[in-house]
């Protein structure tokens, strides 16, 4: 009978931390115009991350975000739209896995689409896509998986649990060795 | 008043005595037969009491014997287990056996990289088109950054150069 209380707390605890695991994600979708100017303005804040990456790759000394969306993911199957005056992103989220997403995304120019794509947008890499040539620019697509606020807090406040850590490797081996 | 039925059996028996044993033996037609009979009789009594004495059964014997027959009865109606393979030594030994491969497995998986460490998932581009009327140059190129922020990249060539007018916001 005393086992009773402390099941009820355990399953409690295990509830509590399954909504937390399965808290939303937001997605940043931006279009973001990259060009060398000779007095660049600051990075937006969703791309200091990312900063030296995309420097590197592209070559651009300056980052300016025209067009973009903060999505929150709760069933993974929502859509939304970036836009700017010309260029739009349209994400059709298709479910959420292991890793992240499954994105279909399709990049317009007014109403022609210039680029379609599917992928796997994973939670912990983001998506980088070239576009064309704007001007002197570069017109570059991004996407970012950020973590919910709390989750994120409490993520650098608190070591990952190894359990939770050994469990979800235990299911993405098991997923991997399944045709 | 007696029948003779009464009186023969009585006789038999060594139950009658002075006049009325005179005179039913005085009535027998042959006396030596019915002694001779008398004997037989009397021998197949003794044998028979012999006999029920030996294999009589008290009330506790005869009702233990009735019970194991039944119970001998309904075992044989019982159907028999099939699976014999579970004893108990096996069911420890694979207890055993599975525990240690949990904790095994467990204790690989959990050293495989440190807790708190990202996710090894990279995107993956399942697929990928760019209008071959408005773009019949274009290429595409999938590739991983080589730095820490493990970006992937989905790199265009060949798409249609724009007017910088496109840049607006």
């Amino acid at each position: 009978m005393q086992l009773r209380p402390l099941l009820l707390a355990v399953l409690l605890v295990l509830a509590v931390s399954a909504v937390s695991a399965n808290a939303a994600n937001v997605v940043w979708s931006g279009l973001v115009i990259a060009e060398n100017v000779p007095q660049p303005a600051p990075i937006p804040p969703e791309l200091i991350k990312l900063e030296q990456t995309l420097k590197d790759l592209f070559g651009y000394n300056q980052f300016e975000v025209i067009g973009q969306s903060d999505k929150t993911l709760k069933t993974g199957q929502e859509d939304w739209l970036a836009n700017s005056k010309y260029f739009a992103l349209h994400v059709d989220a298709r479910g959420e896995n292991d890793a992240g997403y499954t994105l279909s995304l399709k990049l317009y120019k007014e109403n022609d689409v210039l680029l379609e794509t599917d992928a796997n947008l994973s939670k912990s890499s983001p998506l980088v896509i070239k576009g064309p040539q704007v001007g002197s620019g570069q017109l570059l697509l991004v996407l970012v998986v950020k973590d919910d606020e709390a989750v994120h807090r409490r993520r650098h406040a608190e070591p990952a649990n190894p359990i939770t850590a050994g469990w979800y490797r235990l299911r993405r081996i098991i997923h991997n060795l399944t045709p | 008043m007696k029948t003779f039925e009464e009186k023969w059996t009585a006789w038999l028996d060594g139950q009658l005595s002075g006049k009325e044993l005179t005179e039913f033996e005085a009535s027998l037609p042959d006396l030596a037969a019915a002694e001779a009979e008398k004997r037989d009789a009397l021998r197949l009594g003794a044998f028979l009491k012999e006999q029920l004495a030996a294999q009589a059964l008290s009330n506790e014997d005869f009702f233990s014997h009735q019970l194991q027959e039944r119970i001998a009865r309904d075992t044989q109606d019982r159907p028999r287990s099939t699976s014999t393979w579970w004893t108990i030594p096996r069911l420890v030994w694979s207890g055993a056996t599975a525990l240690a491969l949990f904790v095994i497995t467990t204790v690989v998986l959990m050293s495989q990289h440190p807790a708190g460490e990202q996710s090894e998932y990279l995107t993956q581009i399942l697929n990928s088109r760019v209008d071959p009327a408005a773009n019949p140059n274009a290429t595409i190129y999938i590739f991983e950054s080589k730095n820490s922020n493990k970006v992937t990249v989905l790199w265009t060539e060949g798409l249609q150069t724009l007017p910088a007018d496109y840049a607006a916001k």
